[in-house]
């Protein structure tokens, strides 16, 4: 599956996709379970990111699915933000899984038109100090834009010495930790391994 | 009334919390001996979210007991598609970017290796064990459950486990600085009375690809490997002493343990001329650091899920007894 297919996932996951755009896709769900698969996972990710993951199968989806075929304008449900997930959601930005984002700035859009100023207040206030800049690039380009990749803190492939020396480690580690060692080398990106630290040198 | 001389009071509200505190910890240390045992013992299959830094991966792991046997395997679903499995003494890691197989066996020569650890009261004076409310993960009750460093030499954890099993169903992994460093989050998880062999077969087509693995060399015993720390943090202890036989190596690799109890700490010594992958310095593999060294004519690295001071004055301080 390309990279793009994935972007149009998660832009539909995030509500950034036209409605034409939207019906296309879920034509593809249709016929390809790989691409269906990929967007189960990304509604997964953002939901128990969020700590809401109550049931197997998370309603955006769903929801996301039943509008584009009616055709209609989905209806985002509204979500509770907590400072524990947005401290959480951070690192995530670029990676091409921004459903928490999304879902924040269509709730800042929408406290901005809402009537309501109860829950014009709460929208606002739970998310203007965590996440100002991604609520205001949201709103002047609320059109579907892949997000920047974001290098920093990416994993990179140690040498294959290294990866000798963690697969032994994670043998004598404890069971938690092995699960996190073996993540850790399975996850690695395929890039060479950075030069030695400075800080290293001292 | 009644008048209680506070020189009988004050001893006796000090000893019940002492006790009551005692119990807590105790508590604690049973729900970690029980998510040891679940990790290792139950049959069980799930999608895991691996968060770490700017990245989120998502994994499935299978995981097989049969007869005290286990096995596992975890396939990356994102990216280029990494797969470990791992069966009794062999851990076969597929690279299907590099087109690689690296295949491991482990060689046990040393009598202080255990198979599980237990978490005994040793580890309270370097870790503050805290059981926090329950919480919901992945549909099911959780105890929460936060291991907390005393010092900075070590990391900490939050963990969610499964009320009934005790399985992990999220864990973060704490720096030094209260930050998480790492997340593991199931989204879903079956707990099963069995689960088939062919689970466990790799997923892969290995046809073609290079298979690394390590000659069969007699090891040496613990006692010939002249090896030790001289200066660890408070705490770690060596547990292991052994060989370790590395693919692409024609000689194996000397190879330190040092636990705290809950944390481990690698040591790896060979010759310089074997390693020239591993340059000097700090790397690191997600959550887990390494600093190596050339000491004594000697490569030198550690590497474990603790702070990078830890692996350096460990590495740092090896010294030939």
């Amino acid at each position: 599956m390309t990279e793009q297919i994935n972007d149009q996932i998660s832009a539909f996951i995030d509500d950034e996709l036209s409605a034409d755009e939207s019906a296309m896709l879920v034509r593809r769900f249709e016929r390809d379970p790989e691409a269906r698969g990929q967007a189960l996972r990304y509604t997964l990710i953002g939901t128990a990111l969020r700590g809401e993951l109550l049931e197997p199968h998370p309603a955006v989806l769903r929801h996301r699915i039943a509008a584009a075929l009616a055709g209609a304008v989905p209806v985002t449900p509204r979500l509770p933000v907590r400072w524990s997930v947005v401290r959480i959601a951070r690192p995530l930005l670029g990676f091409g899984i921004a459903a928490t984002v999304a879902v924040v700035a269509i709730g800042v859009l929408r406290a901005v038109n809402n009537s309501d100023p109860v829950s014009s207040r709460i929208v606002a206030a739970t998310v203007a100090a965590p996440l100002p800049l991604q609520a205001r690039d949201a709103v002047e380009a609320p059109s579907y834009v892949v997000p920047p990749e974001v290098a920093e803190g990416r994993v990179v492939t140690p040498p294959i010495r290294l990866t000798n020396y963690l697969m032994h480690h994670s043998e004598y580690a404890s069971r938690l930790s092995r699960t996190s060692v073996h993540s850790n080398v399975v996850s690695a990106a395929p890039e060479r391994p950075r030069a030695a630290t400075p800080e290293a040198r001292q | 009334m009644i008048r209680i001389s506070r020189s009988v009071l004050a001893p006796t509200l000090f000893s019940l919390t002492f006790v009551g505190g005692q119990a807590v910890a105790q508590e604690a240390r049973t729900w970690l001996d029980r998510m040891n045992r679940a990790v290792e013992e139950l049959n069980y299959q799930g999608t895991f979210v691996h968060v770490l830094g700017g990245t989120a991966e998502t994994l499935r792991i299978v995981h097989r007991n049969a007869a005290g046997r286990s096995a596992e395997r975890i396939l990356s679903l994102d990216g280029v598609g990494r797969e470990i499995i791992r069966q009794d003494d062999e851990v076969q890691f597929i690279l299907p970017d590099q087109r690689v197989v690296l295949l491991e066996t482990r060689k046990d020569v040393s009598p202080l290796v255990t198979a599980l650890p237990s978490y005994s009261a040793e580890i309270e004076p370097h870790y503050e064990l805290t059981l926090h409310n329950t919480a919901r993960v992945a549909g099911r009750s959780a105890q929460v459950l936060e291991i907390k460093p005393r010092d900075e030499f070590r990391y900490g954890y939050m963990l969610w486990l499964d009320q009934e099993t005790a399985m992990p169903l999220k864990s973060e992994l704490i720096d030094e600085k209260g930050a998480i460093v790492e997340q593991i989050l199931f989204t879903e998880i079956d707990l099963l009375p069995d689960i088939p062999a062919e689970a466990l077969e790799a997923t892969l087509d290995t046809t073609g690809f290079t298979v690394l693995s390590a000659p069969d060399s007699p090891l040496l015993a613990e006692q010939a490997i002249p090896w030790r720390a001289s200066a660890v943090p408070g705490g770690f202890k060596l547990s292991v002493a052994t060989q370790s036989p590395m693919p692409g190596s024609e000689y194996p690799v000397e190879h330190l343990v040092y636990s705290d109890g809950l944390a481990t700490v690698s040591v790896f010594i060979e010759d310089p001329k074997t390693n020239a992958e591993v340059g000097d310095g700090f790397s690191n593999l997600g959550s887990t650091n390494a600093f190596s060294l050339t000491l004594r004519g000697r490569k030198v690295t550690a590497v474990g899920e603790v702070p990078r001071q830890t692996v350096r004055t460990i590495a740092s301080s090896l010294v030939a007894e």
